[in-house]
């Protein structure tokens, strides 16, 4: 029964392993997608930030959730205020257990009145059902179901435009619209794990191979490169974003209290609505946190390149940094006591900055404090100089635009 | 804006003591109760057909700590006498069993066994000493596993000691016997089927468990103590006079009972209690609310699972209630032919186990467990097992097979009964629901078995009466201290609400 072992392919297999070079792939969500396409990330990672970047994002989890009670049950479950959330709005959110801990992220796309659309990283069909007793609303996994690509990139609107019923060009930043490609209907939204002008494009499984072949065709003319999600990395962590397992543990994962994360200490507070009317899982212990202060955050931390330079000088050597993101914790110091840690660095090509996100502990998360990273240089652990900055590292005019 | 300092839903005994206490701190308590007479399970009403019954419970006592500190005695609690309890054999010999190991006990057990007659008063002696120190456990506030502070682990504390002076051999036995089944237990001190069944019957009355179930050692030890006995405690005027006495203490303390007022919704914001809402529409303002009701229906159908954390919403619906109780009420011309006392017709472990057997798969025994008991012309057959769940059917389709199943077990010891029935009045499990507000028939307000008591009761870590939802308290049978007719849960209430203030 070798079958029932086999990791899952996505909907647009046939057509990503042909192009892929490397074979290089990464399991993600059950599923193998391609960390990369090319043998270097430079190309797909400058489609991202200068051209068109397709990437197969299909693995998300996907749940419908529909019925009079569907935005309670999100409003319960989520940080936002569902209540008041307009059709055709996208959220981004984290979502807690009672004491204020992330359980996972993801989005919450408004359909309709009573039918919403969420993406999790983790399984999540047990804690929505767990949440909905009492509540009129009918709960669907849609993963395997419904394909899903991120076209992203500075030309990525051109590139849509070129293929969708009806131009792109008003869709705001975080908006939903229903549209077709090639008679195919899908639904687009503005949103994307870059921090780039980017979107994201539902479709059925059934029809995912023309939606692709229509957009590779369309954006033959603006450079579109098929895009593997290592490349990915790099520009979410310019772009300040986290990932589960990688910048934080699920709270239901965790082994002891130390390791899980609160959404303030993410820095989630702006998708905190502690303003919002009612009940939600883990409201009196996030009140708490706002009242208190966080212990932790999770801030951007920028590695100054003349003290790299010097303690690679010191062996003779010029700068070694890693050609992709690295995800592995780095202790975080100050005046050579732990005040923290990374848990992804990456070098930035856009900014020309090594950069990593942090967890900090108060009161060394300021914006400005001076701190150090540590840097293996020729099998020597050391310590580099750092500046503490906000996320994110990198937002261009024409990501909300 | 508000008259009351403290709302209590439900007029039971478990929410009067509890409004009595908070009225003799000084508490302007109001009590709603949804139906149209007080005292919940311990009433005495008619159930139909204009002849008054004890509907549910043929007996019973509060607590002696209770009677003396609410003065109730002054306020009008009736006298109550321990009646013996007597198994009734089917060779017509009665087995006759009392608390004080009188003659009498003696004698009958005798005719049985001489030995187990020789036995009786040492295991009357450990089921007290067992029902003493239960009586201690049910007046302790439980810690909230795991994570015990210094606060809350003080009492149990003292919990320990208190066992720990029972001496080493009691205190071991005591612990021990809880998990084990009846049968296990009473095979330790008696070698007669017919006694140890009619000890049985004691241990499952009430609960969906069988005499051979795990923890019915607990349920032995449990209702001993409610009943202080075998037998059960019989009220002069019937057991709703207990309740009229607490009504009267309480008018007398300054508090108010409001009888035909349903409380439909807890009203809460951000997990804050404001009062309630009744059936009418009226609201009541309060920033205590207690709710004597059980825990599920306090929770899940008062407060309503929307304004409750995901996983204590989950550890509510999980708790076990599965009520197995039936009760048919007979109005005879009279010559029914029974004697007095408690009548119990379990004649052996056999008997009573497969009777239970039936309520495992649904279906209700073909040969229940019988007690029966009787006031004048009034005879009242408690019936185990009729389970609220049923695999096939329903329960208006079942009436008439649960009346005539239970008339004809009760006739084959005593012929005479069925030719004195002139009405018969039965309440099925769901009449205990609809007409009492019983979740699932469950006298106990959650089942009583090993992994829903103390600490788990009503469920783990929220064993200290309090709720996610501030200023809302849990006072009923389905909290520590609950169960049967006794008072501790509200008692118990009312001082962890004094204390929280």
């Amino acid at each position: 029964m070798l079958s029932t072992l086999e990791l899952k392919r996505t909907p647009f297999h046939e057509r990503t392993s042909r192009l892929s070079v490397t074979q290089n792939w990464r399991r993600w969500a059950g599923h193998i997608v391609l960390g990369s396409y090319e043998l270097s990330l430079e190309h797909e990672y400058w489609a991202i930030r200068d051209g068109a970047a397709l990437i197969d994002v299909s693995p998300l989890m996907k749940y419908m959730i529909e019925g009079p009670d569907a935005a309670r049950l999100l409003h319960k479950v989520t940080t936002r205020d569902i209540l008041k959330m307009p059709v055709g709005q996208v959220y981004y959110t984290g979502w807690c257990d009672d004491e204020g801990k992330l359980l996972d992220d993801g989005t919450v796309a408004r359909m309709d009145e009573q039918r919403f659309r969420m993406t999790s990283a983790e399984p999540s069909l047990r804690w929505l059902a767990m949440n909905a007793v009492g509540l009129d609303v009918k709960v669907t996994e849609v993963t395997d179901r419904m394909a899903a690509l991120s076209l992203q990139g500075p030309k990525s609107r051109a590139v849509l435009n070129r293929c969708c019923a009806e131009p792109l060009d008003k869709l705001k930043y975080f908006r939903l619209t229903n549209t077709s490609i090639g008679n195919i209907p899908v639904s687009v939204s503005r949103t994307g794990y870059t921090g780039d002008l980017g979107f994201e494009i539902w479709m059925d499984a059934e029809q995912a191979l023309p939606v692709w072949d229509r957009l590779m065709a369309a954006g033959g003319d603006y450079g579109i490169t098929p895009c593997g999600i290592l490349a990915m990395d790099m520009a979410r962590v310019e772009a300040g974003l986290f990932m589960l397992d990688v910048d934080y543990t699920a709270a239901t994962h965790a082994w002891i209290d130390g390791q899980k994360s609160s959404p303030l200490e993410m820095g989630l507070d702006w998708a905190v609505n502690l303003d919002k009317k009612g009940y939600f899982v883990g409201r009196r212990a996030l009140e708490r946190e706002k009242r208190e202060g966080s212990a932790w955050k999770l801030m951007g931390l920028e590695i100054a390149w003349e003290g790299l330079e010097r303690l690679y000088a010191d062996v003779g050597l010029p700068p070694q940094i890693p050609a992709m993101a690295v995800r592995g914790s780095l202790p975080v110091m100050h005046e050579g006591k732990q005040v923290g840690y990374a848990s992804t660095s990456t070098w930035s090509p856009v900014l020309k900055k090594y950069i990593a996100l942090a967890h900090l502990q108060r009161p060394h998360y300021e914006p400005g404090t001076s701190l150090t990273m540590e840097v293996t240089v020729e099998h020597h652990r050391r310590q580099a100089p750092a500046k503490v900055v906000k996320l994110p590292f990198y937002e261009p005019a024409w990501k909300k635009k | 804006m508000a008259n009351h300092d403290v709302i209590v839903i439900g007029a039971g005994l478990n929410g009067l003591v509890a409004a009595n206490y908070l009225a003799k701190a000084g508490k302007r308590a109001l009590v709603l109760e949804r139906r149209a007479i007080p005292g919940g399970q311990a009433v005495t009403e008619s159930v139909g057909g204009g002849f008054q019954v004890n509907a549910l419970h043929a007996g019973g006592q509060l607590r002696p700590d209770i009677v003396s500190d609410l003065e109730l005695e002054r306020h009008g609690l009736p006298t109550s006498v321990s009646e013996p309890l007597v198994s009734i054999l089917p060779d017509g010999r009665q087995l006759r069993l009392a608390a004080d190991s009188d003659e009498q006990t003696l004698a009958s057990i005798g005719t049985l066994s001489k030995r187990d007659a020789e036995q009786w008063p040492a295991f009357v002696a450990f089921m007290n000493e067992a029902a003493a120190f239960l009586d201690a456990a049910y007046r302790t506030p439980m810690p909230r596993l795991p994570n015990v502070s210094l606060k809350e682990g003080w009492p149990l504390a003292q919990l320990a000691l208190k066992l720990r002076r029972l001496g080493p051999k009691d205190m071991f036995r005591v612990i021990r016997a809880m998990p084990m089944s009846a049968l296990e237990l009473t095979e330790e001190w008696f070698e007669s089927d017919a006694l140890r069944a009619a000890v049985g019957a004691v241990a499952i009355h009430g609960a969906t468990l069988g005499p051979m179930s795990a923890g019915s050692g607990y349920t032995l030890m449990h209702n001993w103590l409610n009943r202080g006995g075998p037998g059960h405690r019989r009220v002069e005027g019937g057991v709703g006079r207990i309740a009229d006495a607490l009504v009267a203490a309480l008018k007398s303390r300054g508090g108010e009972v409001r009888l035909s007022a349903d409380v439909k919704t807890v009203l809460v914001e951000n997990q804050s209690v404001l009062g309630v809402r009744l059936k009418s529409g009226e609201e009541i303002a309060a920033t205590t609310v207690v709710s004597a009701a059980d825990p599920r229906h306090s929770l899940i159908g008062l407060v309503g699972a929307v304004e409750l954390p995901p996983e204590f919403v989950w550890a509510t619906q999980s708790i076990k209630m599965r009520g197995a109780v039936a009760k048919v009420h007979l109005l005879t011309d009279g010559n029914h032919g029974l004697p007095k006392g408690t009548l119990v017709i379990a004649p052996s472990i056999r008997y009573a186990e497969r009777a239970y057997d039936a309520a495992k798969y649904g279906e209700m025994s073909k040969e229940p467990y019988l007690e029966i008991t009787t006031a004048g012309s009034v005879v009242s057959l408690h019936v185990q097992f009729a389970p609220y769940a049923l695999r096939q059917g329903n329960w208006e389709q079942l009436r008439p097979v649960l009346e005539r199943t239970a008339v004809d077990i009760a006739a084959r010891a005593f012929p005479q009964l069925k030719s004195s029935i002139r009405q018969t009045k039965s309440l099925t499990p769901l009449d205990l629901e609809r007409t009492y507000g019983l979740t699932e028939g469950d006298l106990n307000h959650g089942q009583l078995i090993l992994d829903q008591m103390f600490f788990m009761r009503p469920i783990p870590g929220w064993s200290n009466h309090k709720t996610p939802i501030d200023g809302y308290y849990l006072c009923g049978s389905g909290i520590h201290g609950g169960g049967g007719i006794s008072g501790a849960a509200g008692r118990n209430a009312a001082s962890a609400i004094l204390k929280a203030k």
